[in-house]
């Protein structure tokens, strides 16, 4: 094969993602940005649950091995040492799957990371309904319970090219974070500008004043093919990557849902507690008359499958994005 | 070895100090954590003013010793032993479970920096203790940090999470305490759960292990000089204990959260100031 570092990428891909079975050898954005950083931040560490491929710090382990930490599969442990690390004025990047850095370790994220509000950024992988691994490894209600915890901050890329930027701003900003991180299946085009993110502010990605579709993560791209078809039957929708659930860009939001007077939210989460919700409150509060309807998870566990199929059956896909807006300007 | 340690009799008054502070902080509530304080008041005194390296005049210096308190609901002892070093202000203690106090019932960092971490839900400490050791090793920092934690709290999974990590990673500059009082919120630790050979799992973990009497001033200098010399792995000293120590009536009674009136106070100050304790 001669390409020993594509191979190796392959065979210890470790998370059950569909790119495993596309073939396609997708750069580790993550792990890359994150090397790059560390390389002119010396304060940066990385912990690690024991799932250094799947959340892409195998390399980052062999370039800073004495920056790298192994806690082993001990979630609860790995937070409050990451808090330690951070109460000594390093600045720790905790990995797992997203699942276990909120539901298993919750009580250690509020106490020893956001009650303090302690430097440290916690990179959850595999989101939603993105694995095979089945309902004990996805992600369904991460976003609502980290949302809750005061002092928090909720970043997640809406795709590659935006995910040193993520990377970027997790650093960069004073106190907690959570990062929630989607390994993309494919590779970045070749001349695919990189999105900026800035905490606090949602990206407008398409401009329609029929509707606004605000989405987050991977269902930022369900939502621009969504408002495509919509285009074709004469519905112009506006989609927005909200990459900043908190905190959300609550202007931002007031003044589209104004404009356009429906409003479609879009997440790969379940409808309670996370984008969702968070808009709803939004609007009510601000006395905004809006239509309005979640596309998400709704309310049920789900099972391991490709991401197209759990997109499909439970509700997630670009037809049910169409449907959800059909609906409202209806 | 240190040599510069106060002596047993200056020690044991500063003792007799911080458990009147304790008593009277406690009885203001009429119930609260006096028992397991009284027993651990003797603990308190070795570690704030013999062992660990401490600025009073400046809670953050960055090289200061760590002390975690774990079982932040025995707060009674901390404050007051805080007070009796010179850390926070006397008065404060008169402010403890007082709405708005910063001196609340469980340990919170509100107080200062002094507060190494908020730690009420139990079996936390350890792991950011590691945390920062880890840290400290890695930038070459010759502070060392130790633990307080319950012999109760080793129910908790977390704590041998952290227990695993540090046995194998040979962190020789935490020393953890366990205060081992027998006491539970349910009765005697051994009828709940019981955890026994504890020496044998900590050894299991990788961990150096020692057992002392918590209340021989002598016994735990020695054990924490033992404690400083030990290369390559973690300790843990096994301090045994008596909840209500000092005051005979107290001694040995199981009780968690116990109902303390002012009388009951008074009685036992009594023993304290004649010097029966």
């Amino acid at each position: 094969m001669g390409d020993g570092e594509g191979m190796n990428n392959n065979l210890h891909l470790g998370d059950f993602t569909s790119n495993a079975s596309t073939g396609a050898t997708v750069p580790n954005y993550y792990g890359d940005a994150l090397i790059e950083l560390a390389a002119s931040r010396p304060d940066i560490v990385a912990l690690n649950g024991d799932l250094a491929p799947a959340t892409e710090c195998a390399k980052f382990k062999e370039i800073y091995p004495d920056r790298f930490f192994s806690p082993g599969i001990a979630e609860a442990n790995m937070v409050g040492m990451a808090a330690g690390m951070a109460r000594n004025g390093d600045v720790p990047f905790v990995h797992t799957f997203s699942v276990f850095i909120s539901r298993r370790a919750f009580d250690q994220v509020a106490m020893q990371v956001a009650y303090p509000k302690l430097n440290v950024k916690l990179s959850g992988f595999l989101p939603g309904l993105t694995t095979l691994l089945g309902v004990s490894h996805q992600a369904i209600e991460d976003m609502a319970l980290m949302r809750s915890l005061p002092n928090m901050t909720l970043i997640e890329p809406c795709c590659a090219s935006q995910i040193p930027a993520a990377v970027r701003a997790a650093a960069e900003h004073q106190g907690p974070v959570y990062l929630r991180m989607h390994r993309p299946a494919r590779p970045m085009a070749d001349n695919e500008p990189l999105l900026p993110l800035h905490i606090g502010k949602a990206q407008m990605m398409k401009e329609g004043s029929d509707a606004i579709i605000l989405a987050s993560g991977h269902m930022v791209a369900e939502a621009l093919s969504a408002a495509n078809t919509l285009d074709e039957q004469g519905a112009k929708v506006s989609v927005a990557n909200i990459h900043s659930l908190k905190p959300l860009d609550v202007d931002f939001v007031i003044e589209h849902a104004r404009r356009t007077g429906a409003v479609v939210t879009a997440e790969n989460h379940s409808i309670i507690g996370g984008l969702g919700s968070a808009v709803a409150e939004t609007l009510l509060e601000a006395g905004v008359h809006a239509k309005f309807k979640r596309v998400g998870i709704q309310d049920t566990f789900a099972e391991g499958g490709s991401t197209d199929y759990l997109f499909d059956k439970y509700g997630l896909s670009a037809k049910h994005i169409v449907a959800a807006v059909q609906q409202l300007l209806s | 070895m240190r040599t510069n340690r106060p002596s047993t009799e200056q020690l044991a008054l500063h003792a007799t100090s911080i458990r009147k502070n304790l008593i009277r902080m406690v009885a203001r509530n009429g119930q609260g954590y006096v028992q397991q304080g009284l027993g651990a008041a003797d603990l308190f005194t070795q570690l704030y003013f013999c062992e660990a390296n401490l600025d009073s005049d400046d809670p953050n210096w960055p090289e200061r010793d760590r002390i975690f308190l774990s079982t932040a609901h025995n707060s009674a002892v901390f404050h007051a032993t805080l007070a009796e070093r010179g850390i926070i202000d006397p008065e404060l203690l008169e402010t403890y479970t007082q709405d708005g106090s910063p001196v609340e019932i469980n340990v919170s960092e509100r107080l200062g920096p002094i507060v190494e971490a908020t730690c009420g839900s139990l079996g936390q400490a350890l792991s950011v203790a590691i945390g920062i050791c880890q840290s400290a090793k890695r930038k070459n920092q010759q502070f060392r940090t130790y633990v307080i934690l319950g012999d109760g709290e080793l129910q908790e999974g977390q704590t041998w999470e952290a227990a695993m990590y540090a046995g194998s990673n040979g962190l020789d500059n935490l020393c953890l305490i366990v205060d081992v009082n027998r006491l539970q919120v349910d009765g005697p630790t051994e009828n709940v759960l019981s955890m026994e050979p504890v020496d044998d799992k900590w050894r299991a973990f990788g961990w150096a292990t020692r057992s002392v009497d918590g209340h021989d001033f002598q016994q735990m200098a020695d054990a924490f000089d033992w404690a400083r010399s030990k290369k390559g792995k973690p300790t843990v000293l096994l301090l045994n204990t008596l909840v209500g120590k000092g005051i005979p009536f107290l001694e040995g009674q199981m009780s968690h959260n116990m109902v303390f009136p002012q009388h009951v106070a008074d009685k036992a100050l009594q023993v304290l100031e004649s010097g029966h304790g």
